[in-house]
C-alpha cells in the first residue's frame, strides 16, 4: 500500500509539474501578457521596462523554475491591475468556492442516491421509469442553460437572493449558495441516480444478498446496509472527481450567479486581461483536480486490493 | 466503420439465425442447404446481417429516433442556412433592437437589432460544424495515439499515457481558455483548444481496447501468417476495438457544442460580432429579469438544450444499439 501510494504521489507531482510549464509557456511565452496595451498607450522602452519588473525579460526555463519557487513558498506573484499580491485574491475566493462546492455535492449526492436506490428496487415501476426519463435529460441539458434558467425564474424569489447583488444588503452564504449549488447539482444528481441505480442492480442480485434475505433480516437492512455499503463505491469514486472539479472553479455558473469565488476571478480576469491571475486560478484548478483524484484512486485501492496489486 | 471485422462470416450467420419470429430458426436447423441459398440473396439485397441487427436494435428505442430527427434536422440548418435565413444573421440595425417576436422577425431582434431567427440558424451551422470537426480530429489524434500505444506498449505507451494525464488534469473549459487566449478569439482557435484536451481520452479508451485485442487469438493467428503491424492493427484490431470510441466520439459533439457556447458565454470564444448561442447569451445576461425581453436568452438557451439531447440521445441508442451487453447495467 505504501509503495501504491509513493507511486501515485510521484504521478500527480510530475503531472501538476508539467501542466504547470504548459500554463506558464501559454501565458507568458507564446501569449504576450501585454497583448491589450498597444504601442500608443505603453509605449516600448515602457513596455521592456514593465517587462523587467515581472521578470519576463530572462530566459524562459528560469522564469519557469523561479515561477514553481515562488509558488512553493505561497508567491503567485502581483496583478497587473492594481499590483496585489495574486495569492491573496485567491485566498479571499477559495473558500467561497469550497462552500458552493461542498453544498452542491451534498445536494446532488442525497437526491441522486435516494433516486437510484428507489429505481433500483422499484425496477421498471412508474418511479423507475420517471428517474431514468428525468436523469437522461436533466445530463443533456448544459449546466450553462439550467444556471441561465434558475437565475431567470427564482432569483428574488422567496429565500434566493437578487443576483447582480446589492451592496447594502447583507446575503447570509446559506442564501446565496442555493441556487448556484442547485444548478451545479442538477446535472452530477442524474449521473449519480444512474450509477447508483446500475449498481444497486448488480449488487442486489448477488449471492450474499440472497443469504442476508434468507437470513430473515428485513429488506429494509438488506438495502440500506447490506446492498448499500458495496454499491456505493462508484458513486464516491465519482463524487470525488467531481469535487475536484468543482473546487477549480465553477466558472460558468459562477460568472451567471456573480457568485465570488474562484471561477468569477477567473472571469473577470480574463476580461481585463490579468495574466498573473488566469494562470494562479488556471494552476491552481489543476491542482485541485490532481489531489481529489489522487486521493481518490488511493481511497478506492483502499477499498479494492485488486487495484492496488496491479 | 467503413471496413467489416474479420469474423464477418461469423456475423452473418447470427444475422440469418437471430430473428426468432421470422421462422427461420426452426428451418434452419434442419437445413444447412436452405440457409446457403438465402445467403447470397441477403447479400446482393445490400445490408450485412450486422448493420441490420445494429439498425433493428437502434430504432427500438424511441428517445433515439426522436435524437436522429433532431441532428438531421441540424445538419439540414446547417447545410442551407444561406438559403433558410429571410436576413443576413451579422447585419444589425440599432434604430430596432430587442424588438419581440413577430411576423417579421419569428424570434424578435437582439441587442444589436439583428433578426434572431436568421442568427439561430447560423448558430446551428457554427454548432454543427465546430462539433463535427472537433470531434473527427480529436477522433484522429486519439485513435492513433491510443493504438500506438496499445499496441506498441512499454515506452510509447508509458510516455503517451502519461501525456494523457497532463492533458486530462485541465478541465475542459479551464483549459481551452488557456488555448484560445494565447492563439486569439476564433472560430479556429476554439476548434485547436477543444482537439488540445479533447484527444486524450479518446486516446485512454483506444489504448484499452487496443490491449485487449493485442493478445487475442485472431490477431495472434494474422501475426503468424506474416501479417505487417499496420496491417494487423488497420485490418484486424481498428474494426473490433473502434465501437466504443465512436459512441463515445458522438456524445462528445453535445460536449464540444456546450464547451463552445461556454467559452463564447465568458468572452474567449468567437468574437463578438459573430451570430454564436454563448454569445447570443452573454449578450441577453443583462436583460434576463427584464419583463417582455425573455426571446433574447430563451431562443439561443433552447437551442443549446434541443441540440445537446439530441447528440446525447443518438449516442445513447447507439451504444445500446452496437453492444448490447451494455444494455443490462443501465
Amino acid at each position: 500500500m505504501g509503495k501504491f501510494i509513493l507511486r501515485r504521489v510521484g504521478q500527480a507531482v510530475i503531472v501538476v509539474l508539467a501542466a504547470i510549464l504548459l500554463v506558464y509557456v501559454a501565458t507568458y511565452a507564446l501569449g504576450d501578457p501585454f497583448a491589450s496595451t498597444g504601442d500608443r498607450q505603453v509605449p516600448p522602452e515602457i513596455a521592456a521596462q514593465n517587462r523587467a519588473i515581472f521578470g519576463l525579460d530572462q530566459p524562459l526555463p528560469i522564469q519557469y523554475i523561479n515561477y514553481i519557487g515562488n509558488l512553493v513558498t505561497g508567491d503567485l506573484g502581483l496583478d497587473f491591475d492594481q499590483r496585489r499580491p495574486v495569492i491573496d485574491m485567491l485566498g479571499a475566493v477559495v473558500p467561497n468556492t469550497a462552500r458552493l462546492a461542498l453544498v452542491a455535492i451534498l445536494i446532488d449526492v442525497a437526491i441522486g442516491v435516494i433516486a437510484g436506490i428507489i429505481a433500483a428496487v422499484k425496477r421498471y415501476s412508474f418511479a423507475d421509469v420517471l428517474v431514468t426519463v428525468v436523469s437522461t435529460v436533466a445530463i443533456g441539458v448544459p449546466t450553462f442553460v439550467i444556471g441561465l434558467g434558475l437565475l431567470a425564474f427564482l432569483s428574488g424569489v422567496g429565500p434566493f437572493p437578487v443576483v447582480p447583488r446589492s451592496f447594502t444588503d447583507q446575503v447570509p452564504w446559506y442564501q446565496e449558495v442555493l441556487l448556484p449549488a442547485f444548478a451545479l447539482a442538477i446535472i452530477d444528481a442524474a449521473f449519480v441516480a444512474r450509477l447508483m441505480r446500475g449498481s444497486m442492480l448488480e449488487v442486489l442480485r448477488a449471492d450474499y444478498i440472497r443469504t442476508a434475505r434468507a437470513k430473515g433480516v428485513s429488506e429494509r437492512r438488506v438495502i440500506g446496509v447490506h446492498a448499500l455499503r458495496n454499491s456505493i463505491i462508484p458513486v464516491v469514486t465519482y463524487v470525488g472527481v467531481s469535487l475536484g472539479t468543482l473546487l477549480g472553479g465553477a466558472i460558468i455558473t459562477e460568472a451567471i450567479f456573480q457568485y465570488d469565488g474562484v471561477g468569477y476571478l477567473l472571469f473577470r480576469a480574463i476580461g481585463s486581461n490579468n495574466a498573473p491571475v488566469i494562470s494562479a486560478v488556471i494552476v491552481f484548478g489543476v491542482i485541485a483536480y490532481t489531489v481529489l483524484s489522487l486521493i481518490v484512486d488511493i481511497l478506492y485501492a483502499f477499498l479494492d486490493p485488486r487495484i492496488r496489486l496491479n | 466503420m467503413s471496413s467489416l471485422p474479420p469474423t464477418s462470416g461469423e456475423s452473418e450467420a447470427v444475422g440469418t439465425s437471430d430473428p426468432v419470429r421470422s421462422s427461420g430458426s426452426a428451418d434452419s436447423a434442419r437445413s444447412a442447404s436452405a440457409v446457403d441459398a438465402k445467403l447470397p440473396k441477403r447479400r446482393r439485397s445490400g445490408s450485412p446481417g450486422q448493420f441490420r441487427d445494429i439498425w433493428n436494435r437502434y430504432r427500438r428505442n424511441k428517445l433515439a429516433l426522436v435524437g436522429t430527427f433532431i441532428v438531421g434536422l441540424l445538419v439540414f440548418l446547417a447545410i442551407f442556412e444561406p438559403i433558410l435565413t429571410p436576413f443576413d444573421p451579422f447585419e444589425q440595425n440599432l434604430l430596432n433592437t430587442t424588438a419581440p417576436p413577430d411576423s417579421r422577425h419569428f424570434f424578435g431582434t437582439d441587442v444589436l437589432g439583428r433578426d434572431m431567427f436568421s442568427a439561430i440558424i447560423y448558430g446551428a451551422k457554427l454548432a454543427v460544424i465546430v462539433g463535427v470537426v472537433t470531434v473527427l480530429m480529436s477522433l484522429l489524434v486519439g485513435v492513433v495515439f491510443g493504438a500506438i500505444a496499445g499496441f506498441r506498449g512499454k515506452f510509447w505507451d508509458t510516455l503517451i499515457m502519461r501525456l494523457t494525464d497532463i492533458f486530462l488534469a485541465f478541465p475542459l473549459i479551464i483549459g481551452a481558455i488557456l488555448v484560445v487566449r494565447t492563439f486569439g478569439a476564433g472560430i479556429t482557435p476554439v476548434i485547436i483548444a477543444l482537439v488540445v484536451f479533447g484527444w486524450a481520452t479518446t486516446a485512454r479508451l483506444m489504448r484499452g481496447q487496443t490491449l485487449a485485442l493485442r493478445e487475442s487469438e485472431y490477431v495472434e493467428a494474422a501475426r503468424s501468417i506474416g501479417a505487417s503491424d499496420g496491417r494487423i492493427i488497420l485490418r484486424h484490431i481498428m474494426p473490433n476495438a473502434i465501437a466504443p470510441v465512436l459512441v463515445y466520439a458522438f456524445t462528445n459533439i453535445g460536449v464540444v457544442v456546450v464547451a463552445m457556447a461556454s467559452l463564447s458565454f465568458l468572452g474567449v470564444g468567437v468574437p463578438a460580432n459573430v451570430p454564436e448561442w454563448g454569445r447570443m447569451l452573454s449578450q441577453a445576461y443583462g436583460f434576463i429579469k427584464v419583463p417582455g425581453q425573455s426571446h433574447l436568452w430563451a431562443f439561443p438557451a433552447l437551442a443549446i438544450c434541443i441540440t445537446t439531447l439530441g447528440f446525447a440521445f443518438v449516442a445513447d441508442g447507439l451504444r445500446d444499439a452496437l453492444d448490447p451487453k451494455l444494455r443490462g447495467g443501465n
